[in-house]
């Protein structure tokens, strides 16, 4: 399958922002606000919250734009971890654990599909092609950090295995990743 | 407690970090060593790229329409890490906090440039800061301007506005070069009110004279500002493009 290539130059659109252009920030969000909310609704399970975030996280990227080095990495994966983390940031802040709606998983559930489908320049093959080489138990542990936000002890609860274990076994794929990936 | 000493296990913390998956602790102790530690940085960034196509698991959700408004309000007012770094440059480099802290003093020095440079009869002591036509007119201001970039805190332009309601726009340094195929247009806009409204097109390095009788007056500390736009003007009567030079008015 040929790597697709995106031709929105998101490095470019950063330094914009840090030269204090507005419409590049309205070009990120355009490009990136419907994925990053279901990024951030999958974190929080709120969808009101997950616009907070949202706001939060583009305010971040406005005001940190120029301390972002594009020699370091993309500014996709850059802007992605700012998002994310404010969503982290948001649901476990003390005093504001919510509860999730059992209907929310099913509705998220279904949504899941629909994501795989469309083009949007993310090189993924050799991160499921090197995910693939961790057995299950493990690659589920990485994609339920990453994806529902999960911290060790909610992953080992879910697995029922203890914390530690997970903690090992997150570290050790993450090793083991970065070897499949250099 | 994290180990960032070690090459695996600082491969594994800063993976850990951007999975989010660090304890409240370690994530405060590892933000604090990566403000120190460049190699930690870009370790980061190799793993913000390598976990990135993680995020096709989420399936996207179109935000409200609200959304863009709030964050677009957001940063009309935020400040920047930029601009927390300008803050610490030395005070005589900051254009800002001279409009800011005493905008008055640096109207005044301008004003009184001017009129030196404009005096009949007697040498000017200071060179041309604004070219010879304006100042003649300089001594009738009531409001003045300094336009400055926001992005290299430089002044390039002076808005002065006359008692008798004579709005000039002087450049005061070169800015270069305006993309081919765009203007530069000139909006005001008085505290509180809704939205700029246009001044017209002005071009790189020459003045604009107008009168503002149209406009509900000028007060002090009313934003002037010049934007890049396309070449007819903004197509929705609103600034559309990044901002070129802005400052607001001082009372003399």
């Amino acid at each position: 399958m040929p790597t697709p290539v995106s031709p929105f130059n998101y490095e470019a659109a950063v330094q914009a922002c840090a030269r204090g252009e507005r419409f590049a920030l309205q070009a990120l969000y355009e490009r990136e606000a419907r994925w990053l909310l279901g990024v951030a609704l999958r974190i929080v399970r709120d969808r009101e919250r997950a616009e907070d975030v949202l706001h939060d996280g583009f305010l971040q990227v406005w005001q940190h734009a120029s301390t972002y080095q594009p020699n370091l990495g993309s500014a996709r994966g850059w802007i992605y971890t700012i998002v994310r983390h404010r969503a982290l940031k948001e649901i476990r802040d003390p005093g504001r654990m919510q509860a999730m709606d059992p209907r929310d998983l099913t509705t998220l559930s279904d949504l899941q599909q629909a994501a795989e489908a469309e083009d949007r320049g993310l090189d993924i093959d050799r991160l499921e092609r090197c995910l693939q080489r961790l057995d299950a138990a493990r690659r589920a542990c990485l994609v339920n950090a990453f994806v529902e936000g999960y911290t060790h002890e909610q992953i080992a609860a879910r697995l029922s295995a203890p914390p530690g274990t997970v903690k090992s076994w997150i570290r050790r794929s993450l090793v083991s990743l970065k070897e499949c990936m250099t | 407690m994290i180990n960032l000493q070690d090459g695996s296990d600082r491969a594994a913390t800063a993976g850990e970090f951007v999975l989010g998956t660090l304890s409240a602790e370690d994530h405060a102790t590892f933000v604090r060593a990566l403000a120190q530690d460049p190699a930690l940085r870009a370790e980061v960034h190799a793993w913000q790229d390598r976990l990135l196509g993680l995020s096709v698991n989420a399936a996207p959700v179109t935000p409200s329409l609200e959304l863009w408004r709030r964050i677009d309000s957001s940063v009309a007012t935020a400040r920047t890490a930029r601009e927390d770094r300008a803050a610490r440059v030395p005070w005589w480099h900051r254009v800002r906090l001279w409009q800011g802290v005493s905008g008055l003093a640096m109207a005044a020095c301008l004003v009184l440039a001017v009129r030196l440079a404009a005096s009949p009869g007697e040498p000017a002591l200071v060179p041309a800061l604004v070219p010879a036509p304006v100042s003649a007119s300089v001594g009738g201001a009531r409001y003045l301007a300094v336009l400055q970039s926001p992005d290299s805190l430089t002044a390039g332009w002076v808005v002065e506005v006359q008692a008798s309601g004579r709005l000039r726009l002087v450049p005061i340094a070169p800015i270069g070069v305006i993309p081919a195929g765009r203007s530069m247009q000139f909006w005001t806009k008085a505290p509180g009110a809704a939205a700029p409204t246009s001044l017209g097109l002005v071009r790189v390095g020459r003045s604009l004279e107008l009168t503002v009788t149209h406009l509900p007056g000028v007060t002090p500390q009313q934003l002037f500002e010049l934007t890049l736009e396309p070449e007819n003007g903004s197509p929705v009567g609103r600034p559309t493009g990044p901002i070129l030079y802005v400052g607001r008015t001082v009372a003399l």
